[in-house]
């Protein structure tokens, strides 16, 4: 039995060391976060565009995607331009959402809504490299910014997940 | 013996003047007041490297004028007796932006030995609204850059923001707040150092004639905050 402990124990051992590293050098050197737009009828605040963009540059960071996430109008050398990137998008829609509904209904009628569209290009040939939808709902006493959160989280990870696929060797 | 009109009205006049003051006073002992325990230093750290330039101009900062509006410009936080800053924050940008430049050796002894100067104006330093759950550092300014020789001038806009994590305990708070408002700071910084306006800026002031008239403002125009 004791035999068997040492063995598992050590065969977890050898799992971890084979497992992928945790700190892997980042795809890319560069992003820019640009100001996203809002779409006509969409009534956000300027504010909730300038947190967004904030949260959205903060989330690129933690998620190890690139070296170094830029300001908007920062310069790039030449050299990095290749491997920078663009994010550039849009709010489509956003619903207020309504307290009395999503208190009585409930199964998310009433929801604040938030949908957003992000092009993401390469820096040097502005080619597009993939192309996000993102919609998040929360309920409807919370505050906007937390929305916006949830919002730069998700296309973080979203923005990730298709950038491996892009990568992949076909 | 019933109060006669005047008398009724002169008593509740004072009486409702002595509740005004007593409520005044109250405010007053509520409003947070600068101390050791709860004044932070904003430094900008490591200084900024700027960008390139073909021909590197000598800057020099005239001037930093704070146009926020902000009737309390040191105390970046009112909540839980209050934050505040050891120094203006015309003056933390004005040393921020002079250190940059002088990492590159882009800073003019003087003004008059300068081919380029700044003219800074600060919209927004410190704290923003944002989630309630995490702090908002924003740091916004505006700069004009002249050409001392011709008196041609354009405007460079740059933005720096940050977040960082709420705090439960006071101390790790004015820390939090102290670090998020250094790294806003160091963003906006390196917004405008490295910043594609300021390289246009410089290659268009630096032709001198070449610039287009219609698209330099004077130096008399007061930039307005970024519209996004």
């Amino acid at each position: 039995m004791r035999v068997l402990m040492v063995a598992l124990v050590a065969g977890f051992f050898a799992m971890g060391a084979v497992a992928k590293p945790k700190d892997e050098t980042p795809q890319y050197k560069t992003a820019e976060a640009k100001h996203f737009t809002t779409a006509e009828g969409v009534e956000l605040t300027p504010a909730f565009v300038d947190y967004f963009y904030a949260e959205l540059r903060s989330e690129l960071t933690k998620a190890k995607l690139v070296n170094e996430v830029v300001g908007e109008g920062e310069a790039v050398d030449d050299a990095d331009a290749p491997k920078s990137l663009v994010i550039s998008g849009t709010i489509t829609e956003y619903k207020k959402g309504n307290v009395v509904k999503s208190a009585l209904i409930g199964f998310g009628a009433g929801m604040r809504s938030l949908k957003m569209d992000a092009d993401v290009v390469r820096r040097s040939d502005k080619q597009n490299l993939c192309v996000l939808h993102v919609h998040v709902k929360i309920d409807p006493r919370w505050n906007e910014k937390i929305m916006a959160k949830g919002a730069a989280h998700q296309m973080v990870k979203e923005m990730k997940k298709a950038l491996a696929e892009t990568s992949k060797p076909s | 013996m019933p109060l006669r009109g005047s008398l009724r009205s002169t008593t509740n006049i004072l009486l409702v003047a002595g509740l005004t003051w007593i409520a005044w006073l109250q405010a007053r002992a509520d409003e947070p007041k600068p101390k050791p325990e709860n004044t932070i230093s904003i430094q900008l750290g490591e200084p900024v490297p700027p960008q390139k330039f073909e021909h590197p101009p000598k800057f020099w900062i005239a001037s930093v004028t704070d146009r926020s509006g902000n009737p309390q410009p040191m105390m970046v936080m009112k909540e839980r007796g209050g934050v505040f800053l050891d120094k203006q924050p015309a003056a933390i940008v004005k040393e921020g932006i002079e250190q940059s430049l002088k990492v590159a050796n882009l800073l003019a002894p003087d003004a008059g030995s300068a081919d380029l100067v700044l003219r800074v104006y600060l919209f927004h330093f410190g704290l923003a609204a944002g989630s309630g759950l995490d702090f908002f550092g924003k740091v916004e300014f505006s700069t004009m850059v002249k050409n001392a020789k011709t008196g041609e001038s354009q405007e460079v806009k740059a933005a720096g923001t940050s977040i960082a994590k709420g705090a439960v305990r006071k101390k790790t708070m004015q820390k939090n707040v102290e670090e998020n408002i250094e790294e806003a700071l160091h963003d906006a910084i390196r917004n405008f150092v490295r910043g594609t306006q300021l390289k246009e800026a410089v290659a268009a002031l630096s032709k001198g004639t070449d610039v287009v008239p219609g698209a330099a403002p004077s130096a008399t125009d007061t930039p307005k905050p970024l519209s996004r």
